[in-house]
């Protein structure tokens, strides 16, 4: 079996799609063709080049970062129950 | 009332003018769908009494006093954009009875201005595609040739009055190549512009939802309603406190305008005949036009359907009929999910994501992806760097007609048609595709691209040569 030939197997079980009639043979037929297709893309010298993972120039916005008390105690005092850092719940399993 | 011959604008002043009311709008755009929809196949599912309702409730805010800007206006939803009122079903047989259970972004924020949806439009099965041919209710009819498949419902409910507004997704090309096919305008915006909550996504990094409407001004109407920073979509550029209304357009006179002489030289002489009329007549305006060098749209293309088809293989993973999707009949756990992910994702789609999984496999990634995801960058800096000489770019939409209902294309001469769509998709550059001309009884559209937030001058530009060419469109349906 040709490497691509295990690829395309192995791509089959992982994708997990049911392939009817000759569509598996149809498929591995065409993805020589599509491999053909992209020697193209696998001649562009990309020497020095960074992979982008977004379409466009946006980063994270991140909050500023400053120490503070936090609400942990307005969340104590909402709770119908407090203890030790723990809020106090009914028993679910008996 | 002709729906063809009235702007967006017009249609809500003349309703909070009382000339007729939003109710008159709505009755007639839904007498339009239904006449068309058999013979045309533009819906999935239309809106009757739901649409009615609410035309009456905007009515009576009007009476009230309240200021609407799209009061009245009637928009038909792609059926890949949720919208609760209606079944959502993504073009595949395994949604045929799902209710979202929220409506996207772009199409709540349309109808607090007061737009009302018409109907869902017809797509190709799980989007995959810009024919509507693989849809489960077979394809959309092109009014113009009617043995032609339109590419668009979205742009066939928008040239036969059937809606003014569409809402469409658009990822390697869909929208805009429609709105050629039909003879509207059809605007991708810039990445990040336009939320995507709510829009079934199978390319994250591609897929945008875009405006389809028969003028620039109709589109630009709209967009100013549905730009900006959405809380439920990390990915949307503008923050809480800036809006899009703020963006100035840059000034049209003296436009520097550049054109890839050498992509056009492989055309059908009708296509090189109306770019060169268009040429002319930016020309005529006094715009500069001056010849730029895209020379990476082959490797561009190949780039899109590598990334895209990893990305559907990924995205789809979750419809297996446990999680999404209706289940089908299986005796044992591991057919359902090879039965129901088969029936869900339909032809295209248990080809993108096999192959997409093969892209990704070990071995495959580095030799495919991440030189996919390098190309990208290069093909990013290529269109900036044809940008840092002219304000806009003028480029093809399509090299062929629409295709013919009958018309069975192979994989590559199918991937083939988005080489002038795809690669803009890969720049995150707003594109607006428009009627440029016709060939026979065919329209034809271009395309303008412009930097980051160009959509006013995109919108400006092209209705210049809609004006001056008369062609507002009268599709024969």
């Amino acid at each position: 079996m040709s490497d691509i030939e295990k690829g395309f197997e192995k791509a089959v079980k992982t994708a997990k799609v049911d392939l009817p009639g000759d569509e598996h043979v149809r498929l591995y037929q065409q993805l020589g063709i599509f491999a053909n297709w992209l020697e193209p893309l696998l001649a562009v010298d990309t020497t020095g080049i960074e992979p982008i993972i977004l379409g466009h120039n946006s980063v994270n916005v991140l909050r500023e970062d400053f120490a503070h008390k936090g609400v942990m105690a307005e969340l104590q005092e909402a709770a119908p129950e407090f203890d030790e850092g723990f809020y106090l719940v009914p028993p679910i399993i008996e | 009332m002709d729906l063809r011959n009235l702007s967006v604008c017009q249609a809500a002043e003349d309703i909070h003018n009382g000339e007729y009311t939003a109710h008159d709008l709505i009755e007639k755009t839904l007498e339009n769908g239904s006449l068309l929809n058999e013979s045309l196949n533009i819906f999935i599912h239309q809106a009757g009494v739901d649409a009615l309702e609410q035309a009456k409730a905007i009515d009576l805010r009007i009476e009230k006093g309240e200021k609407l800007p799209l009061a009245g206006i009637p928009v038909a939803v792609k059926d890949d954009i949720c919208y609760g009122v209606l079944p959502t079903t993504f073009g595949s047989g395994g949604f045929s009875d799902f209710y979202s259970p929220y409506t996207a972004t772009a199409v709540e924020r349309l109808m607090e201005a007061g737009a009302i949806v018409v109907g869902k439009t017809n797509l190709d099965n799980m989007s995959l595609g810009s024919s509507t041919t693989s849809s489960p209710k077979g394809a959309t009819i092109n009014p113009w040739d009617n043995s032609r498949a339109a590419g668009s419902a979205g742009a066939v409910a928008v040239i036969t009055g059937a809606a003014m507004v569409a809402l469409e997704s658009d990822s390697g090309g869909a929208l805009r190549q429609g709105a050629s096919s039909c003879g509207v305008a059809g605007l991708r915006p810039t990445g990040g512009l336009v939320s995507r909550h709510g829009l079934n996504l199978h390319s994250s990094s591609f897929g945008q939802i875009g405006v389809t409407a028969l003028t620039g001004k109709n589109i630009d109407a709209v967009i100013q309603v549905i730009a900006g920073y959405d809380q439920y979509d990390a990915s949307t550029l503008i923050s809480k406190d800036e809006s899009i209304l703020e963006v100035e357009p840059v000034a049209i006179e003296n436009l520097k305008i550049g054109f890839p002489q050498s992509l056009i030289e492989g055309l059908e002489p009708e296509f090189k005949a109306i770019c060169q009329e268009t040429i002319n007549l930016f020309k005529e305006q006094g715009f500069e036009i001056s010849d730029i060098s895209l020379k990476m749209l082959p490797e561009a293309l190949r780039a899109y359907y590598v990334i895209a088809q990893a990305e559907a293989s990924s995205n789809h993973a979750r419809f297996d009929g446990i999680r999404f999707g209706s289940a089908s009949e299986a005796d044992n756990l591991e057919e359902l999910y090879l039965k129901s992910r088969s029936n869900i994702l339909g032809r295209e789609g248990r080809q993108r994501s096999i192959y997409g999984t093969y892209l990704l496999n070990k071995g495959n990634f580095d030799l495919y992806y991440r030189q996919a995801l390098k190309v990208w960058n290069l093909v990013r800096r290529e269109f900036g760097l044809a940008l840092t000489g002219c304000e806009l770019l003028l480029m093809p939409v399509v090299k062929n007609l629409p295709p013919l209902l009958s018309e069975g294309k192979d994989l590559i001469s199918s991937w083939e048609e988005d080489i002038f769509c795809a690669p803009v998709s890969l720049s995150g550059l707003p594109a607006l595709s428009f009627p440029a001309g016709m060939i026979g009884e065919l329209p034809a559209g271009l395309q303008l691209v412009g930097p980051p937030f160009s959509e006013k001058t995109l919108t400006t530009v092209s209705d210049i040569v809609v004006r001056n060419k008369q062609l507002f469109p009268h599709g024969k349906a």
